[in-house]
């Protein structure tokens, strides 16, 4: 079954979810659960917050967004172009 | 090695590699391969703690079969990925590759029940060996090169642990292998830390990692992935807990592996990269030492082993099929491999603590311990890493392999792929899901039992928290989606400064070295050689005439004679009749006067 590529259900669905207007459908779906995420951080306690600042509501939201920013924006912006060479620099492929 | 209730599982990995060379060649010998691994599971369960089996040899008790609650929960994972492993290499007729595959998982259960140092060595050492060779059988230049670097750097870090056991052995008197105190430690303790640490990818000495497995075989690396980390934080744990440095070591590792990850474009070095960091977490959980984080440490090792395994079937079914492992020439192949898809979003959910997986009840732990011991600002590395990781894993690798953007092209030459490898990649990506699903599975093997019951990972707030924490570094992505797009590039590592050392051996050797072992050639040629000549004519002159002149000279006597007799003998038949003849004569003469 998994050998006959492009032929399973799953293969199907797949590949329909690349018709125009669906991207845009699941772009929907995934803001609207990090909508639900974020109100069911507002309405579920932490009970035992490690250091001060774990104990606000978005802490976890915004840790998330803001360290992943940081990380894609620093790694690939200032510490790539630096330490960025030919694939063959070593000369061993 | 085996008893009424101690079986040890490297006896039946060890003969299988033995074996296989003589085996016939119908390809039916596939099917013993399956016996080790079931063997070992059947031990791991079955075992009982104690010291089993002690060997005496050259006066040293060798220690082959020491197992206790932590061995026993490192040999059950190690015991079911031998099975997956050997699963999803089944296709391979290459009986080298296999036997590679089961020396280095003998070496890898062998450390696990060393109960002493010198044991542990041994086996330490034929991991190395075994390793070296799933590399090297890639059988491209690319690889072969890479097993010799890899080769290199495991004997050198071999060498640190043997200087540190026998400097040990001759402070202590004993190769006992067990926990040492940070505060009476050595400098032989800091040499054997320093062995580990090499097997462990402890950043600055991980670059071989990143280096080698990308370039093993398909089936090789997820052997590789699973065992000599793992094995390096098992002995860690085991003589190094609650060591300070290891926690910062341990932090530093987390992010460090996610921050190469992230600009990397090799699909199956992105994957190493995250075997830093992940061993990251246990060796910081290691480092902070409570029975919580010990815990979380074993559980972290159990449930990578499965889902890191599983990684690294799912990209190097990926590579078999597609011919590539680079992210840019990949893309557009979700609807053409989906259930390659569907196995690598478990373990890629899994490794990023995604509820529902099994890394969600074991990354949780580590850091939830870390924090309980008020180690914030390790606690906040983990997490960090853990944005890192979803972001690289769980949605870089598989948006740019799967889709890309670019639609599926129907043209594109795809290698089937042998159900032996689906059914490698199903039998683990099943267990991801109920252990994350039944966390006892896992919990009820680990080491600290006490400590099971103070973490408890299906709340509902630890559920909210990763899912805040995931859903919106998942957001970060899908802005920053254009920015992170892969390219073909090398990124400096460490392994520059070792190749710098490699070369500047090369260089003392080849230069330095040679051109005064050419001066020294002509000197000797000159000076030595003759100098030796005439002494040796002056002691052959003083053998013949002085010592032998003390002794009767018996020996010049002999050779008179001999040269005497010698001139008798000129190979005329009429001489030699005419000496019988005076010979019978004068024989005749001195028995008839004589008596």
């Amino acid at each position: 079954m998994p050998n006959q590529q492009g032929q399973d259900f799953l293969a199907r669905f797949l590949a329909e979810q690349l018709a125009p207007g669906r991207p845009r459908v699941w772009r929907r779906i995934f803001l609207a659960l990090l909508a639900i995420i974020a109100l069911l951080g507002l309405i579920i306690p932490n009970h035992h917050p490690h250091f001060g600042l774990d104990g606000y509501a978005f802490f976890w939201p915004i840790f998330g967004l803001v360290m992943g920013l940081i990380l894609i924006f620093v790694v690939k912006k200032i510490i790539q172009p630096l330490i960025k060479r030919p694939e063959d620099h070593y000369g061993d492929l | 090695m085996a008893t009424s209730d101690f079986y040890h599982p490297s006896l039946a990995f060890l003969m299988m590699a033995v074996a296989l060379p003589f085996l016939p060649g119908n390809r039916r010998w596939k099917w013993l391969l399956l016996l080790p691994p079931l063997a070992a599971i059947y031990a791991a369960f079955s075992n009982l703690d104690g010291d089993h089996f002690t060997l005496t040899w050259l006066g040293l008790s060798l220690k082959l079969g020491h197992l206790d609650p932590l061995s026993r929960v490192f040999s059950q994972v190690f015991a079911i990925m031998s099975l997956a492993g050997i699963i999803f290499s089944l296709h391979v007729n290459d009986k080298g590759q296999h036997m590679a595959a089961l020396l280095y998982v003998t070496g890898g259960f062998g450390c696990l029940l060393a109960g002493d140092y010198l044991t542990l060595f041994i086996f330490w050492e034929l991991m190395s060996l075994g390793s070296t060779f799933l590399v090297m059988l890639n059988r491209t230049r690319e690889s072969v090169l890479a097993a010799f670097r890899y080769f290199l750097y495991h004997v050198a870090g071999g060498l640190l642990l043997l200087a540190g056991l026998l400097l040990r052995h001759y402070l202590t008197g004993s190769f006992d292998f067990g926990p040492i105190d940070p505060k009476g430690a050595t400098y032989a303790d800091w040499l054997i830390l320093a062995g580990f640490c090499v097997n462990a990818a402890v950043v600055p000495l991980h670059a071989w990692l990143p280096d080698a497995y990308p370039r093993g075989t398909v089936t090789g690396s997820v052997f590789m992935c699973a065992y000599t980390t793992k094995t390096a934080v098992y002995v860690l744990a085991r003589a190094f807990p609650g060591w300070e440095i290891l926690a910062l070591a341990g932090t530093i590792m987390a992010v460090y592996g996610v921050i190469y990850a992230s600009m990397e474009n090799n699909a199956r070095r992105i994957l190493s990269y995250h075997i830093v960091s992940q061993v990251g977490y246990m060796v910081a959980g290691i480092g902070v030492g409570t029975a919580m984080t010990l815990n979380g440490a074993s559980a972290h090792a159990y449930a990578h082993i499965l889902y890191k395994g599983l990684l690294f079937m799912s990209a190097g079914a990926l590579l078999y099929s597609a011919g590539s492992q680079k992210l840019d020439e990949l893309g557009g192949l979700a609807s053409r491999l989906p259930w390659v898809m569907v196995c690598y979003m478990v373990a890629a959910l899994s490794i990023s603590g995604m509820p529902l997986f099994n890394g969600f009840v074991s990354k949780t732990m580590t850091i939830a311990g870390a924090a309980e011991a008020h180690r914030t600002w390790v606690a906040l590395g983990l997490e960090l890493a853990a944005v890192g990781t979803f972001i690289s894993v769980g949605l870089k690798l598989p948006y740019f392999a799967f889709w890309g953007g670019k639609a599926p092209d129907p043209n594109r030459e795809l290698k089937a792929i042998p159900l032996n490898m689906y059914l490698g990649m199903a039998f683990l990506a099943l267990l991801c899901l109920a252990q994350g699903l039944y966390p006892q599975m896992l919990y009820k093997y680990l080491p600290y039992q006490e400590a099971v019951s103070d973490f408890i990972p299906w709340t509902p707030w630890n559920v909210i928290q990763a899912l805040m924490l995931l859903g919106f570094s998942g957001l970060s992505f899908y802005l920053m989606r254009k920015v992170i797009e892969p390219h073909k590039a090398l990124n400096l590592d460490f392994d520059w400064f070792y190749r710098l050392l490699g070369r500047g051996v090369l260089f003392l050797i080849s230069r330095p070295l040679a051109a005064a072992d050419n001066v020294w050639t002509v000197v000797w040629d000159k000076v030595g050689l003759r100098f030796l000549k005439a002494l040796g004519a002056l002691t052959s002159w003083f053998d013949r005439q002085a010592i032998d002149g003390l002794v009767d000279g018996s020996a010049q006597g002999v050779k008179g004679l001999g040269s005497l007799t010698a001139l008798l003998q000129n190979g005329r038949l009429q001489h030699y009749l005419g000496l019988m003849v005076v010979l019978g004569l004068l024989i005749f003469a001195f028995f008839w006067y004589g008596f």
